[in-house]
């Protein structure tokens, strides 16, 4: 549930524990991961700006959204501008991530200004040095919510662009930095999956406590349009996240798109063996039963004579006649059989010679 | 090692007795080896006696589920205990925090009271045997004073603190170095002071190294220069008197150098997590609810024999007792299946505690 992930984000770390940390995936097959990042952020940000969580301020490191995007998304979402100068602070990486605008300006090739000056937006000119950009996200987050116990929440839009500009390990330093940084509670981020080898997909996956996978509905033949078509309106969202006593909760959901907005239900639970197959070795013996075994064990009639049904049940005590072999016998005739359904022992002598022993005492024959 | 002990009959088992350690934390084993406990005593038991003196542990991580850390703290908290030397390496800035997380050793009050009242029962309850076949642990766990080859330890509480005062931990970050020249000088200094010779051995020591290949170490892309280094861990160890200790997640480096480093180590653990509120695991597994995740044992150290060990079971189910001491529990492992691909384990049903020893259901 994407809910349940940003509950998490919510409540933060405890005290001595890294900060909670969530990785969204997103693949070509099905490209909503921005959205479902929209719709994280703009969920944290109204918890943060009704004061209902662990964190007093937001710091946005915007690699592939400009500054005014984000002030145009939360204004369609319902949440005040006006206080976001209390808790926002957008780390503007996209207009000028390199610093060439401002060489061109200097040259004096434009004259126009490059942003306006709006007080919660910060430029950052050099993305490459990372020791520089982690610590103006701390200054940013400082600024924010003052020195002392305060804390703040870290938005990242966009890892891979990151990725591009430094060194995988490089990047990795400064998620956990940020992570194990006592004023940081939470930390989020975009990553596109198939843009990256899969070392690099996993080391993002190692140090996030949380991770959110938008999959597309079906993979198999792209060819079948209709399909196709449904993979640009709706996915799948898993979620698995860490939890504090060593286990993984896994969650499943759907989601669906309407007009940029992203609406999330339940899915139909298929396929939840998979992990328990996995962890539990195979029996030899089957000692499970399918569902048609179960079906047929419960047609079977058992040979009770009350069998609480209300009808009394044709019992099979041998003799074929036609009377008996009827499954489904009506009520008035049940009573006409009722004699014959009683056990009866009938013997047949082998030999009419035999002489009938039943009143006899064997022992008589003895002399003694 | 010849017997010393007198044959009561022709029939008596050859079995040179091991002599007993008189340095407190080392336990001598078969073929002339010597064992330092682990400090969860079920692992101890399974491998044998412990970590063979000498031998390189690795433990794979599982990149779901912090149960490495659990074999980590208990590992080096027996080794302060026993008054050895440790050496601990961690990807963070400030590796001397994490001392503060180690355990303690758990003080049970039962134990006085379970053995008189064994004694004074003559008449034995069925049901109640667990409570007596504590007598019948092995002598090397001496109680009244002595100091026990392994601890069991209280998770919930911190060890004292003059344990880890002053320098008796020694801490390396291993963000500080770019190549691994800088740690392996360190562990190469720290082994050079338990050098091993033929005659008696003075003390041991313990190298624990966590997340060698964390993503924010900058030779993380480095692969064939960690295989270099832990080869190199590997000898240094080997003719020293030490037990180097090093966990790594193995999804994070490539699979083929993954399986280089699994064959390099002596002892192979690895931890797996479980789901969370997972019906089916609930009905395959008993006690599901108070799992904490699975440990395999994929390798167990042979040293000066060429007689491998084959175990029972290779996973085991970690477990809190009380919420304060880790047990391993055996999930019973029924034979694989080959025909249908359907069909769970069921015989997990009975799972036993490995303190049960010779009662197999």
């Amino acid at each position: 549930m994407a809910d349940a992930v940003c509950r998490v984000l919510r409540d933060g770390a405890l005290e001595g524990e890294h900060a909670t940390s969530l990785t969204i995936y997103d693949s070509v097959d099905s490209p909503f991961g921005p959205v479902v990042f929209d719709y994280i952020f703009t969920h944290l940000s109204s918890f943060i700006s009704s004061g209902k969580s662990q964190s007093r301020g937001i710091v946005l490191v915007a690699f592939s959204r400009s500054p005014s995007f984000t002030s145009e998304l939360l204004r369609n979402r319902g949440i005040d501008i006006g206080t976001s100068h209390e808790w926002l602070r957008v780390l503007d990486c996209y207009t000028d991530p390199l610093g060439w605008k401002e060489r061109i300006k200097d040259h004096g090739a434009i004259k126009t200004p490059l942003t306006e000056a709006s007080d919660n937006v910060s430029l950052c000119k050099d993305v490459r040095n990372l020791n520089h950009l982690f610590s103006l996200i701390l200054t940013l987050g400082k600024g924010l919510v003052e020195d002392g116990k305060n804390r703040f929440a870290v938005a990242i839009d966009s890892l891979s662009e990151m990725v591009r500009y430094a060194s995988l390990s490089s990047v990795a330093c400064l998620l956990s930095n940020l992570r194990s940084h006592a004023q940081v509670s939470s930390i989020f981020w975009l990553l596109h999956s198939d843009l990256h080898d899969t070392k690099a997909v996993a080391s993002f996956e190692y140090m996030s406590s949380m991770v959110a996978n938008v999959k597309p509905l079906t993979t198999e033949n792209i060819d079948n349009f209709s399909l196709l078509e449904q993979n640009y309106k709706r996915g799948h969202f898993h979620a698995s996240l860490k939890r504090r006593n060593g286990r993984v909760r896994v969650m499943r959901e759907e989601f669906f798109i309407d007009n940029s907005l992203i609406k999330f239900t339940s899915m139909v639970a298929a396929g939840e063996n998979a992990v328990a197959q996995s962890l539990v070795p195979k029996v030899q013996f089957n000692l499970q039963l399918s569902d048609k075994e179960r079906n047929d064990r419960a047609k079977v009639v058992l040979p009770f004579e009350h069998q609480e049904t209300g009808k009394s049940v044709q019992i099979y005590d041998g003799r074929k006649s036609g009377k008996h072999e009827s499954i489904v016998v009506p009520v008035e005739e049940v009573k006409k059989h009722e004699g014959s359904g009683r056990g009866e022992i009938i013997y047949f002598r082998d030999s009419d010679d035999e002489m009938p022993d039943s009143d006899e005492d064997p022992d008589d024959d003895l002399d003694i | 090692m010849a017997s010393s002990k007198v044959r009561t009959s022709s029939f008596s088992r050859k079995v040179p007795a091991a002599p007993t350690s008189s340095i407190p934390g080392l336990k001598y084993g078969p073929n002339g080896t010597i064992f330092l406990s682990s400090g969860i005593p079920d692992l101890d038991k399974i491998l044998g006696g412990g970590f063979h003196l000498g031998s390189l542990v690795m433990i794979m991580e599982d990149t779901e589920a912090p149960h490495h850390m659990l074999l980590l703290r208990t590992f080096m908290s027996q080794g302060l205990i026993h008054n050895q030397p440790v050496l601990y390496a961690s990807p963070s800035k400030n590796p001397r925090a994490f001392l503060g997380t180690l355990p303690a050793t758990l003080v049970s009050k039962d134990d006085k009271s379970l053995k008189s009242d064994a004694e004074q029962k003559d008449l034995r309850i069925a049901w109640q045997y667990k409570k007596y076949l504590g007598e019948n642990k092995p002598p090397i766990e001496e109680r009244d004073g002595k100091v026990e080859y392994c601890n069991e330890f209280d998770l919930r509480k911190p060890i004292e603190k003059h344990l880890i005062a002053g320098n008796r931990v020694e801490c390396v970050s291993l963000l500080d170095c770019s190549s691994l020249a800088g740690i392996r000088d360190s562990c190469s200094k720290f082994l050079s002071q338990l050098p091993r010779y033929d005659g008696n051995i003075t003390s041991a020591g313990r190298i624990a190294i966590q997340s060698f290949c964390a993503p924010q170490c900058e030779y993380y892309d480095k692969e064939w220069d960690m295989l270099s280094f832990i080869r190199s861990i590997k000898s240094m160890v080997r003719s020293s008197n030490a037990v180097a200790f090093i966990t790594f997640p193995a999804s994070l480096v490539s699979p083929s150098v993954s399986k280089r480093w699994q064959h390099l180590a002596d002892t192979l653990l690895a931890v797996k997590a479980i789901p969370d509120e997972d019906k089916e695991l609930a009905t395959l597994l008993t006690g599901y609810q108070d799992m904490l995740g699975l440990l395999s044992i994929h390798k167990v150290a042979r040293f000066n024999t060429q007689v491998p060990v084959i175990l029972d079971a290779t996973t085991y189910s970690m477990k809190l007792q009380k919420r304060r001491s880790l047990v391993l529990e055996c999930l019973n492992q029924a034979p694989v299946d080959g025909s249908s691909g359907s069909s769970y384990g069921t015989s997990g049903g009975c799972s036993s505690s490995l303190n049960t020893g010779g009662l197999d259901f």
